[in-house]
């Protein structure tokens, strides 16, 4: 479904991607793994349309997302979770989730969807008059998904979502991505921590600065001495810890 | 030390005074609050829009409120216009305090160029009449100035809240680049933004035309005063502005009325001054 | 004076002398009086592009100093009856001292930068139009000076006049110029394109703007002073109109705001154009036109006139110009050459640094060079960095790791005097950092870069370095400073890149830009941001080798690095920092297996 060719993105001149290929299913989870500066965050942002890509490829159930202007990028069906949640502090929880069905067809379910969210995550229902600003790290992260929801896409980025997040609430949350996705969302994973990505993944791929070096099911990249070596600079042999 | 009676309608003056401050800062606040541009024509625009209401109404005899009805989608395409000039150069906040300031003495030199530098007083039937409260005056004018301020403030705040459009421009005035990610369209919103604030200076202007003598210097009168009520009143806020303007206005008349007249326009700029200084975080 | 200096200071001379001739040979009142308005503006334009222009804070007060100068001048001649000549210093000071004053309480505040800072500096004019119309200095109807004697230097009063205000334009040009080729002016430009920076080179920021608000004023005062006379009858709504701030404004834009000569081209042109419409109707015709060109100016020529004409006249000669500049390269780097040895880039191969370049410091023994102790720092709600503490010892590579967010940029930042710690102490070997201003700390022997690089975007890569060398530690004066930066750029192997303008240089020129930076304020301790991301492999081993060749200058480095692998193969230490605290100290191959680092980095279940 959603397919990036060899695709390179640059902040003004300093490149930050050189050459991702990458694809991911209408019904897969696929983690993006690697360390930090190896330009995930660029991937993902330029996918949801925050960026342009300098050249290259990037295509979502066959359309050409490059040539689309980027405020029309989430009708297609792609929502983003950002880096840092990027709540509207300002506004409060349900207005951060009406924000995310602003434009096409979701704003018309936007009752129905928002039950859903707030059946998916009920301690935002009882909040949702509140500051969004005001919420704990893993209570902004749920209106950050939420708020990707309530855009009904076939597609859900997630930027480091675990960033900043105590260990049970990751749990919490890691569940939540899969009930997601058991209702049929595809999930594109950009995560730090490695041993969440690989477990929650059906296709994994490593990013490295800037170019993806890997790719493949998770037991597979779990062997490689590469995650070590990309995270740890460790060059021992063989594998594991 | 004046009398309680002579307090309370410099109060009551205040207020209504205020009022007029805050109709004047509610433009200026929404497009410097929310599209980061500082408008400084906007009071330029506010005159213009007096002197048409005046012109209009000595010329072909239309009633203010038919002069308004005219005048108000005319300054809503000038501010579209204005804005697309911004657009068109990608104006920074700073330039654009400069640009617009070129664009006032423009339009006042326009302003002079129609009606000279002679003052000019809008006589309505209306202008003298006024309510009685109690030993008070309420001069009929200017209380509906400060009801359509009111009004006004209201109604922007209620479409900031509760509408999708004010709310999207709310998300898009903090953070643009995500609030596109869902489908804003911060360009457009710009336009429309600019064009409802030129709008809102053509209706200030209409009751500045029935309130005041009109001259073109009085575009730097207000100057001051407006840009304190909008920085007390918090950017983009509508009830902020409404209130810091009735704060400001009830400070100067009593003022006024304690110390000399003419002392009056120091408060507005001292208090502006004493903000920019001490006002912790962004304005 | 440098003999640029002489023959400038001749040439100003010689064209002040012929315009002062002027009204002795016989020179129509209309004349007279048409160059007196040229005069005045210029000196007017210029002395506020001194700050504004060069400094980019933009005032819209000059009006209030000029109105301070004329009612200064009025009230002493009319009511204490002080001859008008002894009154002109006395404007001059009046107006000096509340610009001096402003600047004292504004400068300090960090927000008041851009249009914070215009819109204040135009509400003083109007606080200040205020008083004088309510107290005795006016009151209302205005200051009569026509029973004011004017004492006669030529025989017409506006002669005097002229030649008042033909030596006043002719001393703030000459002033103009002697900022620009000075400490000051240079501190005033880097100022302009980024303030932070600036200070964190080791510039007096604050200083530095106050002096040039002070003078700004002052001459503003003086011609004040001058026009009071000139008019005769002062009122306030003449003086603090909105014609001296908004015309002073336009003028230096229209000429160039950041050249000396420039205010007084654009005052020239507008004067000119002015005095074409008298009177009446056409005095707001005049306005309006003089307002669209602003606006246009402001759109379409952001730098001016003057910089326009000076590049066409490069861009026509490029031959000479170009021959020009490489033979003082040469000479600059033979001479540099000599005293650095060569080390390009390119030429992967590195000759051993002398140490012929003698830094002046005494080695520091066995004091750490820095020491961080229980450092703390909060951002709003925000714990950024708790009690963090570690120390880098003369000619040590330490590396600082850690997540995002872990604090590693925020305690730079403290260490460089970006940001004030809440709590701790950090010293340079003996001497405390903390509580000091970044323009100290950073002549004390810290240099830093950024992760994104910061350049002064006006300033040519050498302009940039040598900016470096005169604040910094080294203090060099003018022309060190410039075989100073020559050196550290060939050292950077940018050698021959120093006429290029930063944004002609790629991402990897402008890290290393900002490597010969910070190295050339002589630095005991560099602190590196981030220096390697973005660079490609090749690009990568280039810089790992240059950073080896700094600590071989006897440079303590402090680096901040995701590259795992530089990281190892670097650091003599690293100190690993998760969520603002220090959580593994130790040689890289230890911390990088360290249990509490590996789960940090790459989660639970990868331990053990």
């Amino acid at each position: 479904m959603l397919e990036v060719r060899r695709l390179a993105i640059a902040y003004g001149d300093a490149p930050a991607v050189w050459d991702a290929t990458l694809d991911v299913g209408a019904r897969e989870i696929v983690s993006v793994i690697g360390p930090n500066g190896a330009g995930k965050s660029t991937l993902v942002n330029t996918i949801a349309g925050l960026q342009r890509a300098r050249s290259g490829e990037l295509r979502f159930a066959g359309i050409d997302l490059g040539a689309i202007p980027p405020h029309l990028v989430c009708r297609h069906g792609i929502a983003l979770v950002p880096e840092g949640r990027r709540l509207f502090t300002r506004m409060s929880v349900e207005e951060n989730l009406e924000m995310g069905c602003y434009r096409g067809e979701a704003r018309r379910a936007r009752g129905e969807t928002l039950d859903r969210v707030y059946g998916l995550f009920p301690i935002l229902k009882a909040r949702r008059r509140q500051l969004a600003g005001a919420l704990s790290g893993g209570q902004q992260q749920m209106v950050a998904i939420g708020r990707a929801l309530m855009a009904r896409p076939r597609l859900l980025l997630l930027d480091e979502p675990s960033l900043g997040l105590a260990p049970a609430v990751v749990d919490q949350m890691f569940e939540t991505i899969r009930a997601i996705h058991a209702e049929g969302v595809a999930v594109l994973l950009v995560e730090q921590n490695i041993v969440r990505a690989l477990e929650i993944a059906d296709r994994a791929y490593v990013l490295e600065e800037g170019q993806v070096v890997a790719g493949g099911p998770p037991d597979a990249l779990r062997q490689q001495s590469r995650i070590q070596e990309a995270y740890l600079g460790l060059r021992d042999g063989g594998d594991g810890t | 030390m004046p009398s309680l009676t002579l307090l309370g309608q410099a109060v009551v003056s205040g207020l209504l005074a205020g009022g007029l401050y805050g109709l004047l800062a509610l433009g200026l606040s929404l497009s410097w609050g929310l599209l980061r541009l500082v408008n400084l024509a906007h009071f330029a625009l506010a005159l213009l829009g007096a002197y048409l209401t005046y012109q209009l109404g000595v010329a072909f005899h239309l009633s203010p409120w038919l002069a308004a009805v005219i005048i108000v989608p005319v300054f809503f395409l000038l501010g579209v216009g204005l804005h697309a000039v911004f657009a068109y150069f990608r104006v920074t906040e700073f330039t654009s305090l400069l640009v617009t300031f070129g664009v006032t003495v423009i339009i006042e030199s326009v302003i002079q160029w129609f009606w000279t530098a002679d003052f000019r007083r809008y006589e309505t039937p209306y202008a003298t009449a006024s309510t009685r409260v109690g030993p008070l005056f309420v001069p009929t004018l200017d209380l509906l100035a400060c009801l359509t301020a009111a009004a006004l403030a209201l109604a922007t705040w209620a479409w900031l809240r509760f509408s999708y459009v004010g709310k999207a421009l709310r998300a898009s005035a903090e953070d643009p680049a995500i609030a596109a990610a869902f489908g804003v369209n911060h360009r457009a919103q710009a336009f429309l933004l600019s064009g409802v604030s030129a709008a809102y200076a053509g209706i200030a202007g209409a009751f500045i035309a029935l309130i005041s003598t009109l001259a073109p210097s009085q575009i730097w009168a207000w100057v001051g005063v407006v840009f304190a009520v909008v920085i007390i009143g918090g950017l983009a806020n509508p009830i902020g502005a409404l209130l810091a303007g009735l704060l400001i206005g009830v400070s100067e008349s009593v003022t006024m009325v304690v110390v000399t007249p003419a002392w009056a326009p120091l408060v507005s700029f001292s208090v502006l001054i004493l903000l920019l200084i001490a006002r912790p975080g962004r304005v | 004076m440098s003999a640029r200096g002489r023959s400038f200071a001749a040439g100003l001379l010689g064209v002040g002398l012929a315009l002062g001739v002027l009204p002795l040979v016989g020179l129509p009142a209309f004349y007279e009086s048409f160059l007196y308005l040229v005069f005045s503006w210029i000196a007017l334009a210029t002395s506020w592009a001194i700050l504004s222009g060069y400094a980019g804070y933009f005032s819209f007060g000059h009006g209030a100093f000029f109105g301070a100068g004329m009612y200064t001048t009025a009230t002493l001649t009319t009511a204490l009856e002080v001859p008008f000549l002894a009154t002109l210093p006395a404007a001059g000071g009046v107006a000096a001292l509340l610009g001096a004053a402003i600047g004292a309480v504004v400068f300090r505040v960090k927000r008041l930068r851009g249009e914070l800072f215009g819109l204040l500096t135009l509400a003083v004019t109007f606080v200040l139009a205020t008083i004088v119309l309510n107290t005795r200095i006016d009151g209302g109807p205005g200051v009569y000076l026509s029973a004011v004697p004017l004492p006669r230097l030529v025989s017409s009063p506006t002669g005097t006049l002229y030649l008042l205000a033909l030596g006043l334009a002719v001393g703030t040009v000459g002033m103009a110029w002697a900022v620009a080729h000075s400490r000051l002016g240079l501190g005033l430009f880097a100022i302009h394109d980024d303030e932070d920076v600036a200070e964190v080179e080791g510039v007096p920021t604050l200083a530095y703007k106050l002096v040039a608000f002070t003078v700004s004023a002052g001459v503003a005062g003086v011609a004040g002073g001058i026009h009071a006379m000139y008019v005769s009858y002062v009122t306030v709504g003449e003086t603090f109109s909105i014609t001296v701030p908004l015309y002073v404004v336009l003028m230096s834009v229209l000429g160039g705001a950041r050249h000396w000569l420039g205010p007084a081209v654009g005052a020239t042109i507008i004067t000119a154009s002015l005095y074409a419409f008298t009177g009446g109707q056409q005095a707001v015709l005049g306005r309006a036109v003089v307002a669209f060109v602003l606006i246009v100016v402001m759109l379409l020529l952001p730098e001016g006139v003057v910089p326009a004409i000076l590049r066409r006249w490069r861009a026509w000669r490029p031959q000479r110009d170009a021959a020009a500049a490489a033979e003082s390269l040469a000479a600059h780097g033979t001479a540099a050459n000599a005293v650095a040895g060569t080390s390009a880039i390119g030429d992967r191969h590195v000759v051993g640094m002398g140490n012929t370049i003698d830094d002046g410091h005494p080695r520091a023994g066995t004091t750490p060079a820095l020491e961080c102790n229980d450092v703390w720092k909060a951002f709003g709600g925000i714990q950024a960095l708790r009690g963090v503490s570690l120390t880098v010892a003369p000619g040590e590579i330490v590396g600082l790791v850690g997540p995002n967010g872990s604090g590693k940029t925020t305690l730079i930042n403290v260490v460089s005097g970006h940001y004030a710690a809440d709590r701790g102490r950090i010293a340079l070997g003996a001497v405390t950092l903390t509580g000091r201003p970044a323009h100290e700390i950073s002549s004390l022997g810290i240099g830093r870069t950024y992760q994104i690089p910061r350049p002064f975007a006006h300033f040519t890569a050498w302009e940039n370095v040598a900016l470096a060398a005169t604040f910094g530690a080294a203090r060099c004066s003018p022309q060190a400073a410039r075989a100073e930066a020559r050196a550290w750029l060939e050292f950077t192997g940018l050698g021959r890149r120093a006429a290029a303008m930063p944004h002609e240089l790629n991402l990897h020129e402008r890290k290393f830009l900002e490597l010969a930076r910070a190295l050339a304020a002589r630095p005991r301790v560099i602190l590196l941001d981030e220096v390697l991301s973005g660079l490609n492999p090749g690009e990568v081993a280039g810089a790992i080798r240059l950073i080896r060749a700094i600590r071989e200058r006897d440079v303590a480095i402090l680096f901040v690095e995701h590259l795992m692998r530089a990281v190892l193969e670097l650091s003599d230490r690293v100190v690993v920092l998760n969520e603002g605290e220090v959580i593994a100290e130790g040689s890289p191959h230890e911390c990088v297996r360290a249990a509490r680092v590996v789960e940090v980095y790459l989660g639970k279940a990868h331990v053990a």
